[in-house]
């Protein structure tokens, strides 16, 4: 996988904003969540359990890719087919 | 009286164990089957879901256990690329980047089956809905065989794994998983959808359906972990026993299954299949049309 270091601070900062929203989603109910946030419904007492999973998954994701992007640099020849 | 007897968990267990991981959809014989037999049983009743957890999670166990070598090389070597924070290219560390692959094909039918599961099984929950999507399933089963990249039977002397490893891009990876979304719809097949994907991106039927299976474990265990605390909770009152009868079933079914398909696939396609759940959907169909 081809390595750009650049990326890393984007990845990382994706990932904890969306690891941050995933705890807002089961902390708060539907009615609690700011307006802006999908899921939002006024009067509702609903956690969206499955949204903050999805979320966390994500923001998962974005810390596992920024985590190998750190790695260092390949120097074998590729022999696969990929990102890369 | 449980809303679910004894007899029918038996038969909607050993149906769900064995149709979980052929590529006719298991959900879809789930809906069609009460609905041919006269059962009161609906696919959108609260205890309906509550059965299913149960035999969905013993099915994942059983595919855990069965596989059960090859997910600790698997996790060793996601392990190992974390550590090094680097997947080993081509054959170098075929365990790492098998696992990589799943760990990617499984994001986007997690978060397609997490946003999208509620409103498909609202819409889409009738026997008649079950059967056209299972005509449909054999459809795509016939079209995944004709537009094959690949025989059908490749023998090599490397290993299945390292085969799969090589020949699936990560691109191709998240599409094969993204595939398994459309088992959402029932009478699509969850293992029909990622084998067809595994052919059409260069698998072997037999490397396509090893994928299927390690695939299968983490989506299926986590649907089954996620509604877990409905069967301990209330909504599992007096369904819990006739869905330990189901699991059980389901799990000697799922056992003798995977053991069956690992070896079919060595030599054989997926048109069986793709004949069945035509003429299956088909017929039913029909029958629902006079009934």
């Amino acid at each position: 996988m081809t390595k750009r270091p650049a990326l890393i601070v984007p990845a990382v900062l994706a990932g904890v904003l969306l690891l941050a929203l995933a705890a807002l989603y089961f902390a708060d109910s539907a009615a609690s969540l700011p307006s802006f946030i999908p899921g939002h419904e006024a009067g509702s007492a609903h956690h969206h359990v499955k949204h903050g999973i999805a979320t966390a998954l994500l923001g998962l994701a974005w810390l596992v890719f920024a985590w190998f992007q750190s790695g260092p640099s390949s120097s074998k020849p590729t022999a696969t087919r990929g990102f890369e | 009286m449980h809303p679910i007897s004894y007899f029918q968990a038996l038969v909607l267990g050993l149906l769900q164990g064995a149709s979980e991981l052929f590529p006719i959809s298991s959900l879809g014989h789930s809906v069609i089957l009460p609905r041919l037999l006269g059962w009161d049983i609906h696919q959108n009743d609260d205890y309906f879901l509550t059965f299913l957890v149960a035999t969905h999670l013993a099915t994942a166990l059983v595919l855990l256990g069965f596989f059960w070598r090859d997910w600790v090389r698997i996790v060793r070597g996601l392990g190992r690329s974390l550590r090094d924070r680097e997947i080993a290219q081509g054959d170098a560390d075929a365990d790492a980047r098998l696992g990589w692959l799943l760990v990617i094909a499984t994001i986007p039918a997690g978060l397609l089956g997490l946003t999208l599961e509620h409103a498909l099984r609202s819409v889409f929950a009738s026997p008649t809905s079950a059967a056209v999507f299972l005509f449909g399933n054999g459809l795509m089963l016939f079209g995944a065989e004709r537009l094959r990249r690949h025989a059908p039977v490749r023998r090599g002397t490397d290993y299945s794994d390292e085969r799969i490893a090589r020949e699936v891009s990560y691109r191709e990876a998240v599409l094969v998983g993204a595939a398994q979304a459309i088992a959402l719809l029932p009478g699509f097949s969850r293992s029909g959808a990622t084998m067809s994907g595994g052919l059409l991106v260069g698998l072997s039927n037999v490397d396509a359906a090893r994928f299927s299976f390690l695939l299968a474990t983490p989506i299926i265990g986590a649907a089954a972990a996620l509604k877990l605390p409905e069967l301990a909770g209330s909504q599992g009152d007096g369904v819990r026993g006739p869905a330990f009868v189901g699991a059980l079933a389901a799990a000697v079914t799922a056992y003798l299954s995977v053991r069956f398909l690992v070896r079919f696939f060595e030599t054989n396609r997926l048109t069986p299949f793709a004949v069945y759940c035509t003429v299956a959907g088909a017929l039913c169909l029909a029958i629902f049309a006079v009934t």
